[in-house]
């Protein structure tokens, strides 16, 4: 088999499994940061049994998000040694700063945060929660800030075949970057909200004992919901304007098209220049599924009265909507990723000299195993994660008291 | 320039190895559980004593997992060429250290979210072969770069047959043995005082297996003639593996007075002289062609052009003080002994 085809394969599942996770972990943080600063502001006990319940399901699914991400991370050396070989210069930088920046202090911050309950300061263990946001947010950028200059390469000049950055400011103002980066971060949230909704509805039309916990959870995940998804459709349009621009082969035809593949094929020499119609089919779905998801508007009113809980089948509405943004973060990052196809960067970088001089075997190896092994953590990860979710907030194993006390008093630490 | 970075990066892996060896290390003693009468009781006592010592290593283990991810991070921004070459011509043994640093990372953080205790064993099972596998493929990564590899004048490796020899598989085992050493100190200094003196006297048993594991790949390192044409500077290579035995030697004799505090200080000296090792005797090469002389990859070859380096430079310079500071106050926060009541998480 060609290794070509073994390692964007191998890229596209990884990333795949890396973003259904991820996604979920900043739209999560985001609500859990609101959920711990209102439980210190006012002191009232239900934040903080929703802080301990939310964030178990968030540390859960946090993992999974690590594993796949050191593997994405070993993967461009791994398999993309013409990457970081001819582009390596201006491509690395982004994700070198992102390692240093964001997830350095991000793991360091968690790992104090989950054992941090009952033994740090409220306030010390809240601004730890603070800084994971703050640093999971920053990681997104750094990428979309290395993604963007794959989409579109800029602030580089090519001295004997390699190129080297001249302008790094440029990678940041980059077209590609501001509005993907908006709307990444809408899905995120989109995302979240949903899942904090479905999985109140869920506990709602068990009847589970907790009603008021899981009525406030419902409320602030429909909301963020219903907030979100506006702001998603909006950078959802703003992006076609640059993507038209500067990427006329991305969706399709025109004359901007032809003489951009003119041009490359007096550059390169003539060859395939259309990416896969996978791309447009991606587009098109993850748009009806915005349009979809944007109903949630209509749900808002039966908020009043609790009469979405009332109803009942508003409430079987958002379970069904769970699926929904996962599958459409997916499509929209095949878009955008198969969209730019023969294109490692886009009109610098052909596909096909970046990817590493290693055996197919190797290749189909590294392939076969990871797929099978994050596949299988994945589907391990999301069956805990439902157990935990149906387990309902009784007792958490996250930030649960230390045993009764017998001899010492608790002495926090930074007091 | 390049000297500084190329420190940076070898502290970032070396630090990496003594923080992520006793995570292994701690992961490697969970196959201690006894198997023997399969009695509830016996079960659960199993379990509280691989919580127990997951929990030692609790707070800690999300911030040492990260030193590799940062130090892969500087690889990438700082020695692009470096990144590409040696990823891609150790690929067998990344995969494997890969693997394992998947299997350590999903398994510490799972195993005890499911509450059947067969479930929480077989977890277990999965952290025991992650460490081993991490330990063993970091090992043979490092004894590679040491007997070189067959880079040719296009600038590639080629072919993955080059990792399969005896030495290879001598390094990767004396880092498993290390590693072993490590985590049994670390329980010895972090575990409540009355379970530390079982795990001290493992600590002390390991430390002559490490010893003579380390002898071996010294000894067949000097007979390989890879080794010998690869390493620049004998002398150096040398007296850091002299220092390494010391290492060994003092960690041995501090526990056996006691002295867990010196033992782990030690050890963890142990485990981050091999990267100095590798670096100091390879130095100005980094990666040494054994098939073309001229086509060996020096680290200033390596290195990304100046401006990516003045700018991650202007970056890193405030900014690694405030890594180490955070991570300073991790360790102190959650320093002293486990008291048995503390919060248990994973
Ligand atoms: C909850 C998930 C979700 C939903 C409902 C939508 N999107 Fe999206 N979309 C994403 C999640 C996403 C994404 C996964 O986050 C992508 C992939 C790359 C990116 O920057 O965002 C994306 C990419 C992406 C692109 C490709 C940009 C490029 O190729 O550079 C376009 C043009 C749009 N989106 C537009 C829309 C529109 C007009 C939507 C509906 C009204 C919409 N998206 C709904
Ligand atoms: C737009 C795409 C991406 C986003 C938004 C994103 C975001 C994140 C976030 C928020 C985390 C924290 C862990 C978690 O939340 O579960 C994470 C982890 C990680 N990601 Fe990604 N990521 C993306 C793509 C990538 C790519 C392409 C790489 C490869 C360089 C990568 C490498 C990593 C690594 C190494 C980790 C683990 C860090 C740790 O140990 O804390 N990610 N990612
Ligand atoms: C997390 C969300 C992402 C998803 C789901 C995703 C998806 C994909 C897919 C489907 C491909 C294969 C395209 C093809 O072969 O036709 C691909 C390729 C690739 N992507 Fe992404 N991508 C994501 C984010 C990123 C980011 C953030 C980066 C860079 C920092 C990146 C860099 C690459 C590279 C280098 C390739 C391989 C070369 C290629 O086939 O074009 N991706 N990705």
């Amino acid at each position: 088999m060609d290794p070509l085809l073994l390692a964007r394969l191998q890229f596209a599942t990884t990333t795949s499994i890396h973003f259904l996770f991820v996604v979920v972990t900043l739209g999560l943080v985001t609500l859990l940061v609101g959920l711990q600063t209102a439980g210190f502001i006012t002191g009232k006990p239900v934040y903080e049994r929703l802080t301990r319940f939310w964030g178990q399901l968030y540390v859960i699914n946090y993992v999974l998000g690590i594993a796949t991400g050191i593997v994405m991370e070993f993967q461009f050396g791994l398999n993309w040694s013409g990457l970081s070989r001819y582009v390596g210069n201006v491509f690395g930088a982004p994700l070198a700063i992102e390692t240093l920046v964001a997830f350095f202090l991000e793991s360091t911050f968690l790992g104090m945060w989950i054992f941090g309950w009952h033994r740090l300061r409220r306030g010390v263990h809240l601004a730890l929660l603070w800084g994971v946001a703050i640093t999971a947010y920053a990681s997104a950028y750094w990428i979309m800030v290395a993604n963007a200059w794959l989409q579109h390469p800029v602030g580089y000049e090519v001295r004997d075949g390699v190129a080297h950055l001249t302008d790094f400011g440029a990678l940041l103002t980059n077209p590609t970057l501001t509005f993907a980066f908006g709307h990444v971060v809408m899905a995120a949230l989109v995302t979240g909200g949903t899942l904090m909704a479905a999985v109140s509805a869920w506990h709602l039309l068990r009847r589970t004992p907790d009603f008021l916990l899981f009525r406030t959870s419902l409320r602030l995940g429909l909301i963020t919901m219903a907030l979100a998804v506006t702001g998603l459709q909006g950078f959802g349009f703003a992006q076609f304007a640059p993507v038209g621009d500067l990427q006329p082969t991305k969706f399709g035809g025109g004359p901007d098209r032809d003489a951009m593949v003119a041009e490359w094929t007096t550059r390169f020499g003539p060859g395939d220049y259309t990416p896969p119609v996978l791309s447009n089919v991606g587009l098109g779905f993850m748009i009806l599924i915005g349009f979809t998801l944007g109903c949630v508007w209509l749900l808002l009113p039966l908020l009043w009265r609790d009469w979405i809980i009332r109803l009942k089948f508003p409430l079987w509405l958002l379970l069904l909507a769970l699926p929904l943004p996962f599958a459409a973060v997916l499509l929209g990052w095949l878009a955008r990723e198969v969209g730019r196809q023969p294109w490692v960067a886009y009109g610098l970088l052909p596909t096909d000299q970046a990817v590493s001089p290693v055996g197919s075997g190797l290749m189909l190896t590294s392939l076969v195993g990871f797929t099978l092994l994050l596949g299988a953590l994945a589907v391990t990860n999301w069956t805990l994660l439902a157990r935990h979710a149906a387990r309902g907030a009784a007792d958490p194993a996250l930030g649960r008291p230390p045993a009764p006390d017998t001899d010492t008093r608790p002495h926090p630490v930074f007091a | 320039m390049e000297l500084a970075w190329y420190a940076l990066l070898g502290l970032f892996f070396a630090t990496y190895l003594v923080l992520g060896g006793y995570d292994y290390g701690v992961g490697l003693l969970l196959a201690r559980r006894p198997t023997a009468p399969a009695t509830p009781e016996h079960d659960r006592a199993a379990d509280a004593s691989s919580r127990a010592a997951l929990n030692a290593v609790g707070p800690f283990f999300l911030g040492n997992e990260v030193w590799l991810v940062t130090a892969v991070g500087i690889l990438f921004g700082a020695f692009p060429t470096l990144e590409g070459e040696l990823l891609s011509g150790f690929y067998p043994v990344v995969l494997g250290a890969l693997a394992g640093v998947v299997l350590v990372t999903a398994g510490v953080q799972l195993r005890s979210r499911p509450r059947a205790q067969a479930a929480r064993a077989g977890w277990d099972r999965v952290v025991v072969a992650g460490s081993a596998l991490a330990a063993l493929g970091w090992g043979a990564l490092l004894g590679g770069l040491l007997q070189g590899v067959p880079r040719t004048a296009s600038g590639h490796v080629t072919g993955v047959g080059h990792v399969l020899t005896p030495f290879v598989a001598a390094v990767g085992l004396a880092v498993l043995a290390l590693v072993a050493v490590q985590g049994a100190t670390f329980l010895t200094l972090r575990l409540p005082a009355a379970d530390a003196a079982p795990v001290a006297r493992l600590a002390h048993r390991l430390v002559p297996a490490a010893l003579a594991a380390v002898g071996t790949a010294a000894v067949l390192g000097l007979l390989s003639d890879r080794v010998r044409a690869a390493v620049a500077r004998p002398a150096v290579a040398v007296l850091l593996l002299v220092a390494l035995v010391a290492a060994l030697l003092v960690a041995r004799a501090a526990l056996g007075r006691g002295r867990a505090g010196v033992a782990f200080a030690a050890t963890s000296a142990a485990l981050a002289l091999p990267v100095a090792l590798v670096g100091a005797a390879l130095w100005p090469r980094v990666l040494v062609s054994t098939v073309d002389p001229a086509a060996s990859l020096t680290v200033a070859d390596a290195a990304a052009s100046g401006p990516t380096l003045s700018l991650l430079g202007w970056l890193a310079l405030p900014l690694v003080p405030a890594l180490l500071g955070f991570q300073a106050m991790c360790w102190w926060v959650f320093r002293g002994r486990t008291d048995g009541r503390a919060p248990v998480y994973w």
